[in-house]
């Protein structure tokens, strides 16, 4: 597997790690809700990237990851809410680096889209 | 080199290392649009009450409390209906046009990735709310999403190879219009 691959993998089980985690660690809300909201978002934006012309969509990591941490001082909790919130929110912001290779060739990707319509405004 | 080698070339978008409207690229999209269908069709029986009981494996009386609940009720037809309905959107958006679509009809290319991307994102949406606001799960339910989320990659590359296209044609003089059609 590639380190881009490992990395989507990471993201998509901290994010089931965390709509799992109120259940096995027995903590409620609002940790319990915070969590499962950043969890879905994590899973799905993991899963989105796997794919190297949506790889971009990892960034997305670094908001879901900076809220996992925040989340515990802003809503008042802690204990294993905290533990876990702060851990996974460091996995979510280390993974949205790592964009791995892109092998294949996008002619230019998705800025091409915006750099061609502005030239032609331009002319 | 021969004209069939020209002719296979030029589907390939310019500065792309493969086709995106390829068929080995769509049908796999088209593939999990259909057991999206399948799942959400599934769930909108039981929420019209074509069946008293709704499979659920894992968490208790779950699904029935969320296909019950007052935020699958928003719409004047069920949401698992309006699931299964985009579907078949996807579906049927991701199959028409030739191999080389992404330039010959641009809007049918651009008309799935909105049939797929808001699909996958209110399928997220879902997820989220069943266990904070319904205190439930829905096992479906959640295999739904996931099928939703996982066409979003693969028919996005798609989208981009049009959208390219588009601005190149603009960047040439040519009408927007003109080029969404399909117009060389």
């Amino acid at each position: 597997m590639s380190a881009g691959t490992v990395a989507r993998v990471v993201t998509i089980v901290t994010g089931l790690w965390l709509m799992a985690a109120p259940v096995i660690l027995a903590y409620g809300r609002p940790a319990s809700a915070s969590d499962r909201s950043v969890g879905p978002l994590a899973v799905s934006m993991g899963l989105i990237a796997l794919w190297q012309a949506t790889r971009g969509v990892r960034w997305v990591g670094l908001l879901l990851g900076a809220w996992a941490i925040a989340a515990p001082w802003l809503l008042g909790f802690g204990g294993a809410a905290l533990a876990s919130g702060t851990g996974a929110g460091i996995a979510l912001i280390g993974c949205a680096f790592l964009r791995g290779e892109i092998e294949q060739r996008y002619g230019g990707g998705w800025r091409a889209i915006g750099a061609k319509g502005r030239e032609a405004d331009d002319s | 080199m021969s004209r069939v080698a020209l002719g296979a070339m030029r589907e390939v978008p310019p500065g792309w290392s493969y086709n995106p409207s390829e068929w080995s690229q769509r049908l796999p999209v088209v593939g999990l649009a259909l057991v999206g269908f399948a799942i959400a069709g599934y769930l909108a029986l039981f929420q019209l009450g074509g069946f008293a009981r709704v499979w659920e494996p894992f968490f208790g009386d779950g699904s029935r409390r969320v296909l019950t609940s007052g935020i699958s009720r928003v719409l004047p037809i069920p949401d698992a209906a309006v699931g299964a309905l985009g579907y078949l959107a996807d579906a049927v958006t991701g199959v028409i046009g030739g191999r080389n679509r992404w330039r010959t009809m641009p809007w049918m290319v651009v008309v799935f990735g909105v049939a797929v991307g808001p699909l996958g994102a209110v399928s997220v949406l879902l997820v989220i709310l069943q266990p904070v606001v319904l205190d439930a799960w829905c096992t479906l339910c959640l295999a739904s999403a996931v099928v939703s989320v996982l066409m979003i990659g693969p028919a996005m590359d798609e989208v981009m190879g049009s959208l390219q296209h588009l601005a190149r044609a603009r960047a040439r003089g040519m009408s927007l219009w003109r080029a969404i059609l399909g117009a060389a």
